[in-house]
């Protein structure tokens, strides 16, 4: 069965962060399907919309992994199914 | 397929992240109807099993949603129906083994608290009332994780002023029970007006009569993202001010509801109810002092503070409502002095008052909330405050509750430490009027007006 999470990034901003995050997700198996990346003030803002089989990696091993890389990397890394969001904002 | 917006996104990471956005509790109602026995030993130990059966895989389902969305879920919790119904044990001593088979249930599936010790005498005592209000000292002082409540007032049957006392005795025994912490026993008993049947919020969740065989009730949160809307918004003028309440409870509410359709689905478990209320912990930033303080009061209990929270009351109705049709349980905002750090402060620094608590209670949800007062207030006066508080809910048709701790040996202005959610706060001043012959007439005060509605 094939998910779909959105992963967003935030932190300060340095050389290479899109890379680290999305070789770190290539890593994992998973895919990813959108991405949108900002800076300003120097903070950088990435979300990603990402999806993998889930006979290949859970959800929680991309979390453990993205949690690692924004460790080293200094970003604040969430993973969140799509869901929350399409259900939050609107009925 | 619905479109998302970056904007969104953020806005929902930085809710969780940075607002203390979470749902604050998944209570599962389980009925005990298929549980009683002759024997009170064997009742408590199919009410153990059951428990056990029903909500075994609780815990495990909230800390899968909670991985999955990102959204902290607080609480799992259970109640089941009031014991008094549930048990028909005319011996207080079976009612003190049903509460450590309760007990020993929560402990084993891991979850801190279970409510439904309760019974509902509004209009009188069965044999079994009254022998599960005289098992609550014991049943409550010798367990860790058993919530009781009472309803002893309703809009339909009027106050049971003899309940009343008697609850107001049951308070005085299990606070000199648990004098050693601070009278903590206290915390897990609620005298209710109105108790609704399918409140997941803790100490006064009970599974009614009316309700079906499991269920699942979610409570939502988020003082902390309200209280940043409003402060965000300094210049907004009340109207402004309360659409954007609304839009922020809808967003909160909307998370509760996807957290309640899947976790009763995983749990195999009928959806039950959305919790409006905005609960606040100790924690800082999660407070509805804190909200009230960003509209503009210095502290609560400044004048103004009823319309402050009767505003807020009302637009956090009006978000969720519209995000949910499964509203139910108290559904308003809670004004707690304990476990609100800000509401603490404003007590012991002289700007809150019980009175002014309870004309807070006439417009928002339950009503006197851990408020801790002297270890030596009279039974009487203490019955009084009890009986102010019903008569509000009585007359205004909504649900009222009274949690109050008489701590042993602490005097006004003495500061009591129950930890956990349960929090802090000052002893404060009951009024020393007296008021005994009022209260020795006994019986009931009919129902009011209000209750002829047909």
């Amino acid at each position: 069965m094939r998910s779909t999470v959105i992963v967003t990034a935030l932190g300060p901003d340095s050389h290479g962060l899109l890379a680290r995050v999305a070789t770190t997700i290539a890593d994992q198996n998973a895919n990813i399907d959108d991405v949108s990346q900002t800076v300003a003030n120097g903070m950088f803002t990435m979300i990603m919309f990402v999806s993998f089989d889930q006979s290949e990696t859970t959800m929680a091993e991309l979390k453990d992994a993205l949690a690692r890389t924004g460790d080293e990397v200094g970003l604040q890394i969430s993973v969140q199914h799509e869901n929350i969001f399409r259900f939050m904002h609107r009925i | 397929m619905v479109f998302i917006t970056a904007q969104e996104i953020l806005e929902t990471v930085h809710m969780i992240r940075s607002e203390n956005l979470d749902v604050r509790a998944i209570t599962m109602g389980i009925s005990l109807d298929d549980c009683s026995e002759r024997d009170p030993h064997r009742t408590a130990e199919r009410v153990h099993a059951k428990i056990v059966r029903r909500a075994g895989r609780l815990v495990a389902v909230a800390d899968e949603l909670q991985e999955k969305y990102g959204v902290p879920i607080v609480n799992k919790r259970v109640s089941v129906t009031p014991v008094s119904d549930a048990a028909g044990c005319g011996d207080p001593s079976g009612y003190v083994a049903i509460a450590h088979a309760m007990d020993a249930a929560a402990e084993e599936i891991g979850i801190d608290f279970i409510g439904g010790f309760s019974a509902l005498v509004q209009k009188g005592f069965t044999k079994s009332d009254t022998a599960l209000i005289e098992a609550i000292p014991e049943a409550i002082g010798a367990t860790r994780r058993v919530c009781s409540s009472v309803n002893v007032a309703s809009t339909r049957a009027g106050i049971n002023m003899d309940a009343v006392v008697r609850m107001a005795d049951v308070l005085l025994a299990v606070a000199k029970r648990t004098a050693d912490d601070d009278s903590i026993g206290c915390a897990k008993i609620v005298v209710f007006c109105n108790v609704p049947e399918d409140n997941p919020f803790m100490a006064g969740a009970l599974h009614g009569s009316g309700e079906p065989e499991v269920s699942v009730n979610v409570a939502i949160s988020g003082p902390g993202v309200v209280r940043n809307v409003v402060a965000a918004h300094p210049d907004a003028s009340l109207i402004e001010l309360a659409d954007l309440i609304k839009r922020t409870t809808f967003k909160i509410t909307r998370v509760g509801e996807l957290v309640a359709r899947e976790a009763s689905e995983m749990l195999d478990a009928q959806m039950g109810i959305i919790d409006l209320s905005l609960a606040p912990t100790p924690a800082v930033g999660d407070s509805i002092a804190e909200i009230l303080q960003v509209m503009g009061l210095e502290q609560p209990g400044a004048p103004g503070t009823t319309a402050a929270l009767a505003m807020l009351n009302d637009a956090v109705k009006k978000g969720g409502t519209m995000a949910t049709s499964s509203t139910g349980g108290l559904s308003g905002a809670f004004i707690p002095v304990c476990e609100d750090t800000a509401m603490a402060r404003a007590a012991a620094d002289g700007a809150l008052s019980i009175e002014k608590l309870e004309a807070m209670t006439a417009v928002c949800s339950l009503g006197l909330d851990m408020i801790v007062v002297p270890g030596d207030t009279p039974r009487n006066a203490l019955a009084g405050v009890i009986a102010d508080v019903m008569a509000i809910g009585m007359i205004n048709g909504k649900s009222t509750g009274a949690r109050l701790i008489p701590a042993y040996g602490k005097k006004v202005g003495d500061w009591v430490t129950l930890g956990g959610l349960f929090g802090e706060g000052p002893v404060m001043a009951v009024s020393t009027s007296g008021n005994d012959a009022f209260v020795a007439r006994g019986g009931r005060i009919p129902a009011p007006l209000q209750g002829l509605t047909n």
